[in-house]
């Protein structure tokens, strides 16, 4: 589990990673469909993971969001995709700056 | 007005898509493919990648274990060497990561230590830029053209198999 809020405000040192935040997601689907067809995916991705677009709070509700981008399918699970693949390598890159701070492998 | 960057091309995106690329049932009919082409080249890793619209996807992997890309299964799309393909639909070379000038600041070249690459792109019968086929070492190292001509060659064994995976 990250921290939390994920407001993108950290970068991972060396990798110069940003923690991926819900106001990347929102761009990374604008550029793909355009801001109102992004709008409209983004906010029934947050409805029906439960979680209010526009005020994401944790991690684990970004990845909720993201989860539930990815069931609807197409290009918009693709961009999900990304999204996750993001997430995961911010998580992981992080957890081994987290062990290697703490001079031990993970 | 700058051109549109391929990467975020919605019609390639669909293509990724109706490929079903992104299933984890790809990785089994891929990965033998990048260990053919690790093996041929005499490098220690290989993929099959699609490039996404922010990131590489590993649809295809060899590589020695405990790498994290065999765990994230992709990184971010800025430091993909393969997203070079996609926009410019040819092969791509790094034989000296450290001194390429769009390279030499990627953190798999500062922080994992990438020296060399070589990608041949995947291009579907639509047209589209899938991703890569391509190989990774840890040392410089010059390609020869039957180096690139082995990567084509499975790059299109590979664009054969995907096809078959088309649902729409």
């Amino acid at each position: 589990m990250m921290p939390s809020p994920p407001g993108g405000a950290f970068r991972l040192p060396g990798y110069d990673l940003q923690e991926p935040s819900e106001a990347d997601a929102v761009a990374a689907l604008e550029r793909v469909f355009g801001p109102e067809r992004a709008a409209d995916r983004w906010s029934r991705a947050c409805r029906e993971a439960g979680v209010l677009a526009g005020h994401l709070a944790t991690w684990a509700q970004l990845g909720r969001a993201v989860a539930s981008l990815a069931e609807q399918g197409g290009t918009t699970a693709v961009v999900a995709r990304s999204m996750e693949i993001r997430m995961r390598t911010f998580a992981r890159l992080s957890a081994s700056a987290a062990a290697a701070a703490a001079g031990r492998q993970p | 007005m700058s051109a549109p960057d391929p990467l975020r091309d919605e019609a390639r995106l669909q293509e990724i898509a109706d490929l079903d690329l992104l299933s984890p049932d790809v990785d089994p009919i891929l990965a033998d493919l990048a260990e053919r082409a690790a093996s041929r080249l005499g490098l220690p890793v290989s993929l099959v990648s699609v490039v996404l619209d922010e990131a590489l996807h590993v649809a295809g992997f060899h590589g020695p274990d405990g790498l994290w890309l065999a765990e994230t299964r992709g990184h971010p799309v800025e430091w993909s060497f393969c997203a070079t393909s996609v926009r410019t639909r040819a092969e791509f070379v790094v034989e000296d990561a450290e001194s390429h000038p769009e390279h030499r600041s990627n953190p798999l070249v500062t922080q994992d230590g990438v020296r060399c690459y070589a990608g041949v792109p995947l291009i579907s019968s639509r047209g589209h830029v899938l991703g890569n086929l391509c190989v990774v070492g840890l040392e410089q190292r010059s390609f020869a053209e039957e180096d690139l001509a082995v990567l084509r060659a499975l790059a299109e064994e590979a664009v054969r198999r995907i096809e078959r995976r088309r649902v729409a």
